[in-house]
């Protein structure tokens, strides 16, 4: 089995935005049927899957049989490293910095071009200048409605 | 009703204030989840440092 005592990672392939009803189902099964399943991981990074840590593969294979929307085992095994950035996601606003050119990609000012101004990283939001504004107001949106299209500009 | 997370142990919760801690700072930006059946013998919630069953975000807001 594993090098992290006996517990190994295996992956469920679901219908996308269905993971957390299938984790949910999952839970209650293994609760129910009392199966070995010690954890289930569902992160928004990865669409369509989620991720069971069990000590065997036949216990995964019974717990999914019932749960709706639970399509197939993935064949082989993961390890706990490999999964590991999962559990400390990184802050939105990684990669931006003061002075790129992003584009803001959702809200009232979607399709619009800006500079940064600010990066908060502790509140995950980035305070912009509009290209296209008359008067340069600076605008604070969250990290994630936005897209980087150049990293950082010498003025 | 939309679900909350316990800004201060990340669990799922429905209501108005953490069952566990006790606070009220709870958030509903939440992503990502983890279940945790087995704490004992689970690995990934050693990893975490989580010594009891339940739902968890894996970011809040």
């Amino acid at each position: 089995m594993s090098e992290n005592g006996d517990s190994v990672i295996y992956v469920v392939k679901t219908t996308a935005n269905q993971e957390k009803s299938v984790a949910i189902m999952l839970t209650q099964i293994a609760r129910k049927d009392r199966l070995d399943i010690r954890s289930i991981l569902a992160p928004d990074e990865l669409k369509g899957y989620v991720l069971i840590e069990a000590p065997n593969v036949s216990t995964v294979e019974q717990a999914i049989q019932t749960v709706p929307h639970a399509r197939s085992l993935v064949k082989g095994e993961s390890s706990l490293d490999e999964i590991m950035h999962f559990l400390t996601p990184k802050p939105t606003v990684t990669g931006i910095t003061e002075g790129a050119i992003i584009e803001i990609t959702s809200g009232p000012f979607k399709g619009e071009k800006a500079r940064v101004k600010r990066v908060d990283e502790g509140h995950e939001e980035i305070t912009v200048e509009l290209f296209d504004a008359v008067v340069p107001i600076p605008i604070t949106i969250r990290g994630d409605t936005v897209r980087v299209l150049k990293k950082e500009e010498q003025a | 009703m939309a679900e909350m997370v316990c800004r201060e142990c990340h669990r799922i919760l429905k209501g108005q204030t953490c069952p566990i801690c006790g606070t009220g700072n709870l958030s509903s930006d939440w992503s990502g989840m983890v279940i945790i059946i087995d704490p004992q013998k689970s690995e990934i919630a050693k990893k975490m440092g989580i010594e009891s069953k339940d739902r968890y975000a894996l970011k809040v807001r």
